[in-house]
Formats: C-alpha cells, sequence, structure tokens
C-alpha cells in the first residue's frame, strides 16, 4: 500500500494572485532538465486546490507522476478527477497551487507546455459542425504543424482508428465512441510528451475500446505518457502500471499498481476499502426476483 | 415468454379512466417540471401566458363586435383556418419542449394505441396552447352565430374546432417523430424562426395590398373557398345555421367530423408504427453509402484546400459553421435580410440613404459574442492558444471572415440603394461612413466576445442567452451600438461639418478615410484584446459553456 499523501489545506494565503497565462516569472522554476532530486516527473503537482462555492472540489493536491508510464487516475463520481485533469492542462484556472508538466509550468509558460500536452476533456464538445477529417486539418493547423505534415498525420490516424470510412461525416452525426475517436486522433496529431484523457472509455463500444487501447499502448511504448481517469477498476487494472486513487478531492493513494493494489485480491477491492466504502447488500428489496408483480 | 402472456392480459384494452388519468397528471407534472428549472423562466413562462390570454381576449372581443358586418364570416373562416395551420406547424417548434409529443418514450409501456391515443388526446387538451385556441374560436363562432339554434352548433363546432386542432398537431407530431427527434430535425426547427419571421413580412405585405376596398372583396371571394377546409367548416357550420341553411350545416359539421377521423386514423398508424418499429437511428449506415454520402456532402462542394496560415484556418473554419451550424446561419442570414430590407423600406418609402447604415451596423454585430457560439468547444481554441501572437491570429481570423461577407455586401445594398434613390452624390460618403462603422464593431465585438462572454444555450432554439446572462447580452447590444457610433465620431463628426459649411465637394473624402479608418480601428482593437483573450481563456470557457 503506498504512503497517504497528506495534504494540509496550509496555504491560507487566499489573498495571493492567482496564476495566469504567460504571467511573467510564475511560480515554475524547473525549466527542464534533470533536477538534483532525480528525473523531471512528466507531471508535478503541488498544493493544487480549487473551490466552487463552500465545496472543495480539489483539497490540496501533491502529486508526481513518473514519465514514460501508463497512469490511471482513479475515483468515485464527484472525487474531483475531472477538476483536477482540468486544471492540470490549463482549461480551468486553480485557486491555489502549482502543475508543472516535464518542469514547465502550466500558467506561466503555456507556450512550452501547449505543444507537449494533448488533451481529450469529457464533457466538452469539439467544432461538431465540421468532418471529422476537416476536424484534424483545422486542429493540427491551429497546432502550427505545416499543412502536408497534417495531412498525413489525419490519414494514418483515421486509418488506424478506423475512421476513414466515417472520414467526411459531420462529427455531430458520430456514435459516442466514434467522438472519443475523433478526440484521440485530435489530441496525438501533435505528437505530444504527455496525454491527458479523460474517461476516454466512458460508454464506448467494445470494438473502438480495442481500438483506443492498441493506440494507446503504442504511444506509450514508444515513450509517451498517459494519464487517463476512470472508475472502471478492471480497464485501469488491466490497463495501467501506474495509479493515482482520489476520494473527495484528495489522492489518498498513488503508486505503482502492484503496491497500490498491495494485499487485496483486485485493485477493486483496494479502491473500496481506500475510499471507505462496503459493498452494500440490498437487505430490503426482498421482493426482487421470484415470481412477478 | 411464459412471463408475457399474463402481462398482456393486465394490459389495458380500452381508455380506462385510469390512464387517462395517469396521462392528464402526467401532462401537468412536466408542466410543472419545466417551470421549476429556474425563477426566470417561470416569470417568462407567466409573463407569456397572460400576453396570449390578453391577445385570445382582445381577438375575441373585436371578432363579437364584428357581429352582423359583412366581412364577419370571412374572418371567422379565416381565423379557424390560420389556427389550424398553426397548430400544424406547432411541432416543428415545440418538439424538443414537450416531452409527451414524443409517442416513442412511451414504447416500453404496455400500452395500446387505441387508448394511448385516446389518452394522448386528452391529455393534449390540457395548457395554454388550448385556451388560447378556445377563446379565438369562441370570438369566430359567436362574431357569425345568429339565433338559438346558431348559438348551439357554435358550441359543438368550437368544441370540434378545438379537437380538430389538437388532433391535426399531435398527428403530425407523430407522423413526423423520426424527423423531428434527428439532428436535421433540429436544425430544421432552428432555421425555421428566421422562415417565419421571413414569412411574417410576406403576409404583412400581403395585408398591405388588400387594404384598399378591391383588396377587401378579393379576400371575401378567397373566404368562400375557404370555408370549404376544415376546421373552418365547423365554423362556418354556424353562420350556415343561422341563416336556416340546416342541411349545409349539416354537411359541413359532417365534412369537419370526417376530416378528425380521418386524422385520428392516420394518429394512430403513425403511433402503432412508432410502438412496433425500432428506432434504427443509431443502426450504423454501411461503409460504401456513408463514403458516397460523405463525399457528396463534404468534399465535393468544399475542397479541402487550406492555406497554411493561422489566420487562413480560423476563416475557413468560421466560414463551414455559418455555412452548416443553424444557429451560425440564422444569425447571419437574419442581419443579411434585415440589412437588405431596411434599406429596400427606404428605397420603397423614398427615405433616407443614410438607412444602408442599417446593413453595415446588423452585419458589425455579428463580430459580438464569437466564443458563445463556440460553446464548450472553445477548450479546442483555447488548445491551441499559446501566446499572444495565437490570440491575435484568432480574434483576426474571425474578424477576416466577417469581414470578407460585411464589406462586398455593404458596398453593393448602399450601391443599390444610392442609385434607386437616385442619390449617387451620396454613395461615397455613406459607404465610407458604413465602412467605418463595420471596423467600429468588429473592434467592439472583439472586445466584448473576450471581456463579456455568454453562452447560447444548444437546447432551446429560440434562447439567445442561457437563463441569468440576459444582462450580458443587453450589455452587449447596446453598449456595443453606443460604443460603436461614439468610435464613429471621428469620421461622422467632419462629414457633418462639411454638410454644415457647405463644402460637399470634399464629401467624397469620407469613403477613403472611412474606409481605412475602420479598418486600422479593428485591426488596433484586435491586437491590444489579444493578450486580454490570452488571459482570460479559461474565464471564457467557464462562461461559455453554459
Amino acid at each position: 500500500m503506498a504512503q497517504e499523501s497528506e495534504s494540509t489545506p496550509a496555504r491560507a494565503d487566499r489573498g495571493a494572485p492567482l496564476p495566469y497565462y504567460g504571467a511573467a516569472g510564475g511560480t515554475g522554476q524547473a525549466q527542464g532538465g534533470a533536477t538534483a532530486a532525480g528525473p523531471v516527473p512528466a507531471v508535478r503537482i503541488r498544493g493544487l486546490w480549487k473551490r466552487f462555492g463552500e465545496q472543495a472540489a480539489v483539497a490540496g493536491i501533491e502529486l508526481d507522476l513518473p514519465a514514460g508510464r501508463f497512469i490511471g487516475l482513479v475515483g468515485p463520481n464527484g472525487a474531483g478527477k475531472t477538476t483536477t485533469l482540468s486544471m492540470v492542462t490549463g482549461l480551468l484556472r486553480p485557486d491555489d497551487g502549482l502543475v508543472q508538466v516535464n518542469g514547465h509550468d502550466v500558467w506561466s509558460d503555456p507556450v512550452a507546455v501547449k505543444s507537449r500536452i494533448g488533451v481529450l476533456p469529457e464533457g466538452l464538445r469539439l467544432f461538431e459542425r465540421l468532418s471529422g477529417r476537416e476536424l484534424l486539418a483545422y486542429t493540427g493547423r491551429l497546432r502550427g504543424l505545416p499543412g502536408d505534415e497534417v495531412d498525413k498525420r489525419t490519414a494514418q490516424l483515421l486509418d488506424v482508428l478506423d475512421l476513414t470510412a466515417a472520414q467526411h461525416k459531420l462529427v455531430v452525426d458520430y456514435s459516442t465512441g466514434m467522438r472519443k475517436k475523433i478526440g484521440l486522433a485530435a489530441a496525438l496529431l501533435h505528437n505530444p510528451e504527455v496525454l491527458f484523457l479523460d474517461e476516454p472509455f466512458e460508454g464506448v463500444d467494445p470494438v473502438s475500446a480495442q481500438v483506443i487501447r492498441g493506440v494507446l499502448e503504442r504511444y506509450t511504448a514508444a515513450g509517451g505518457t498517459v494519464v487517463f481517469s476512470s472508475h472502471v477498476m478492471e480497464l485501469v487494472e488491466s490497463l495501467c502500471d501506474w495509479v493515482a486513487v482520489m476520494a473527495a478531492g484528495r489522492i489518498v493513494a498513488h503508486g505503482p499498481l502492484a503496491e497500490v493494489r498491495g494485499a487485496a485480491p483486485t485493485l477493486q477491492d483496494a479502491f473500496l476499502s481506500l475510499v471507505g466504502a462496503d459493498r452494500r447488500t440490498g437487505q430490503d428489496l426482498d421482493w426482487l426476483g421470484g415470481g412477478s408483480r | 415468454m411464459t412471463v408475457a402472456a399474463p402481462r398482456a392480459e393486465t394490459a389495458p384494452t380500452a381508455a380506462s379512466p385510469s390512464i387517462i388519468g395517469v396521462f392528464v397528471r402526467l401532462k401537468l407534472s412536466l408542466m410543472r417540471g419545466g417551470l421549476r428549472r429556474s425563477r426566470g423562466r417561470t416569470v417568462g413562462w407567466c409573463v407569456g401566458v397572460a400576453l396570449a390570454m390578453l391577445y385570445a381576449l382582445a381577438n375575441g372581443a373585436g371578432m363579437i363586435a364584428l357581429r352582423h358586418n359583412h366581412y364577419a364570416p370571412a374572418v371567422s373562416v379565416t381565423v379557424a383556418v390560420v389556427l389550424g395551420i398553426g397548430w400544424a406547424v406547432m411541432p416543428l417548434f415545440f418538439f424538443g419542449g414537450d416531452d409527451t409529443l414524443d409517442p416513442t418514450r412511451l414504447a416500453m409501456l404496455p400500452l395500446r394505441p387505441r387508448p394511448l391515443l385516446t389518452a394522448l388526446l386528452i391529455s393534449s387538451l390540457i395548457g395554454v396552447g388550448p385556451l388560447f385556441t378556445l377563446l379565438l374560436g369562441a370570438g369566430a363562432v359567436t362574431s357569425v352565430a345568429n339565433g338559438p339554434a346558431a348559438v348551439v352548433v357554435a358550441i359543438f363546432a368550437n368544441a370540434l374546432l378545438l379537437v380538430f386542432c389538437v388532433a391535426l398537431s399531435r398527428a403530425v407530431a407523430a407522423a413526423n417523430t423520426r424527423l423531428l427527434t434527428s439532428r436535421k430535425g433540429r436544425d430544421l426547427a432552428l432555421l425555421s424562426g428566421v422562415f417565419v419571421a421571413i414569412g411574417a413580412q410576406l403576409v404583412n405585405l400581403g395585408l398591405s395590398s388588400l387594404s384598399g376596398t378591391d383588396g377587401l372583396r378579393r379576400a371575401t371571394s378567397a373566404a368562400s373557398v375557404v370555408r370549404w377546409i376544415p376546421p373552418a367548416t365547423a365554423v362556418d357550420a354556424v353562420r350556415s345555421t343561422g341563416r336556416g341553411a340546416y342541411g349545409l350545416a349539416a354537411v359541413q359539421l359532417a365534412v369537419t367530423a370526417t376530416a378528425l377521423v380521418l386524422l385520428l386514423h392516420w394518429w394512430h398508424r403513425s403511433l402503432h408504427r412508432l410502438m412496433v418499429s425500432p428506432d434504427a437511428s443509431t443502426i450504423a449506415a454501411s461503409p460504401e453509402e456513408s463514403t458516397a454520402r460523405g463525399t457528396a456532402e463534404g468534399r465535393s462542394r468544399l475542397p479541402l484546400r487550406l492555406p497554411s496560415g493561422r489566420t487562413g484556418t480560423v476563416m475557413q473554419r468560421q466560414f463551414r459553421y455559418m455555412w452548416r451550424d443553424p444557429r451560425a446561419k440564422a444569425a447571419l442570414a437574419t442581419g443579411l435580410a434585415v440589412g437588405l430590407l431596411l434599406p429596400l423600406v427606404a428605397v420603397v418609402q423614398h427615405g433616407s440613404v443614410y438607412q444602408c447604415l442599417w446593413a453595415a451596423g446588423l452585419l458589425g454585430i455579428q463580430m459580438y459574442n464569437q466564443f458563445g457560439l463556440d460553446g464548450s468547444a472553445f477548450w479546442t481554441v483555447m488548445t491551441a492558444i499559446a501566446d499572444r501572437r495565437d490570440a491575435e491570429l484568432e480574434l483576426r481570423g474571425r474578424a477576416m471572415a466577417i469581414a470578407l461577407i460585411a464589406v462586398p455586401y455593404v458596398t453593393v445594398v448602399t450601391t443599390g440603394a444610392a442609385l434607386l434613390l437616385g442619390r449617387a452624390d451620396a454613395l461615397a460618403e455613406t459607404l465610407g461612413l458604413s465602412f467605418a462603422f463595420v471596423g467600429a464593431l468588429v473592434a467592439t465585438g472583439g472586445f466584448a466576445s473576450v471581456r463579456f462572454p455568454y453562452a447560447v444555450p444548444h437546447d432551446n432554439p429560440f434562447a439567445n442567452a442561457a437563463p441569468g446572462q440576459s444582462g450580458l447580452v443587453m450589455l452587449n447590444v447596446f453598449g456595443g451600438t453606443v460604443a460603436g457610433t461614439a468610435l464613429c465620431l471621428p469620421v461622422l463628426g467632419p462629414v457633418i461639418a462639411l454638410h454644415l459649411t457647405g463644402h460637399h465637394a470634399f464629401l467624397w473624402l469620407a469613403l477613403p478615410v472611412g474606409a481605412l479608418y475602420g479598418a486600422a480601428l479593428a485591426a488596433l482593437s484586435l491586437r491590444l484584446t489579444a493578450p486580454r483573450l490570452l488571459d482570460r481563456l479559461p474565464e471564457i470557457l467557464a462562461t461559455v459553456r453554459g
């Protein structure tokens, strides 16, 4: 079992200036390269906070995610996974805290960070009135890639993700699995170093899931880092070699899969005891089953 | 299988009162639930209902005042036909808003079509629409009801009119459920607002052409045909009874009743089909078909030839969106149509050539709330903007897309209007002012898009802003127009001064000065706004994702 990362809400300086894109001399100090403490983690999170009204969605996360691994961020619904990933990828401004990707601060050095990460958020749309092919073509060009290169990569990605037949269909008419796949293609197009995927397998059919899985495994085998959130433990257990468990806005455990699982037979069991949820039995549903009405 | 048999026996075979009661309560609960979602919506609903009721009462009273008037029969049958048309097209607008309109939601329940039809029909009679219809119908039948027999027929006819309208609406909705629940149907509903607005203008023109005495005679002769169209037949039966033509009245009532029975039969068949056939909308099209269709849809019309620059890419994306997104299309079409209509009115009424500035204004305000239409897809814009330069090019691409439409359009409309008005001498200054105005609105619109964005809801085709943000919309529209006009003063002031001092020979200078000023103003504003866009990316996303 990994150690508890007991993050105390010590940051009392609520009036401190919030991080802004391009803010000169931000909080990020380590600008690339290895430090004395060892290799630079793919993602370094320090004292990350986000409140929505009275409720703290993310309550002081401290976390280092190692590079080149397949990392699962797991937790029950409402644990703060999406909020955390949004803040890590620069989509949501944190109330407080530091986020670095490969040593670059997300909020003070967006130029370095945005070209190094790929994002597939959950619950946010794409430009759906474009066809799949157009979406990739525009995304690549807006990321500053040369047009020929974009077209070449687009064709390959569409082919590998089994979307070639639907490439001229508007994304608004795509199924959930196809949307996830085109979103993944858009996130991979600029060959990012770290890939953040929020619930990439949610609502995806097994065939598309297998295709996505194959692409992600190929990506990590080539040295890329994948950080993905999920609440399906079997999936995380079969895909990831490193996990972080979130509950109620905090990291309750993190580390290599075997370490987090510990003596428990499955990750599911370890997870349930970590988040303090006993298996409930339906004792009051005595009418259920055994004849109609 | 052993379970299915006893279940089928317990399913109601006739329209038992319990089923009708359930549907009536369901309808009431859905109405209540729709109102509970927000206080603003409740207030809006109450105001809307109050206005509709006032209108219906005033209209009904007006009709009653028309009693014994020569034109009362023509007016009453017209009202009945208009009500019928209104109910027939209503599902297009409100399908998404009324859950009970969609019978496929009930497909999993053990209900037979006939009792379901009765229950749906009765529950449909509850609501503001039916009450509105009842009031208008009461006015229509009262205006032609002369004598006690006619009054009895009038009560019956009004009920028949109401049931006919409701059944018509339901039958149309059921027959087109597949279309109306599809993406294309929802797109159509969004665009229908523009069609209705343009249609209303045509009706307006038609009405004004009927304003002469000759026109009224034509209206009366048209009514002699209209009175044979159900549900107008029911209303005209009242008049026939009043005149003592009982046979004719009986025939007219029979025609209405037959039409109603046919409608119910059509509805029954659609319901049956909907409830026993599976929804095919999620079945994947065969690869060959989708490839063929896709080629026709996406490729051949707009070849994928993109400039490598960021501005060009953004412009192309914007153009595609203007064409494919019904919201963007509706906004642009409205701007283009009204921008043409107002100068045309000027031409017809021999008004001022300066009314052409409307075209510039209506196209310039398209720059406002640029990111609201992106909705949550704004995150993709956000991930691709890393520095100030990216932000500026994003804004510039959007502004150029608008300018590429606005500048030629304004030029053509203004030139045409000036020539038709015989004011070719004022063309240069009007165009100059127009270009300055477009530039000023693009400049303020870019800033407002960044500083005061608002979410455009995706589920309601008629709402312009999400609940609670209408203040921001007002700020955008009024503040933007005032600021835009103020920014035009450096061109407007000298033009007025030249007019006042009589130096008309120098007025042509307004064209180059206005064009340059507008372009420079827009470019400067976008440059100054770009860093703010970069700073506010997460805040804009949080606002527009709605």
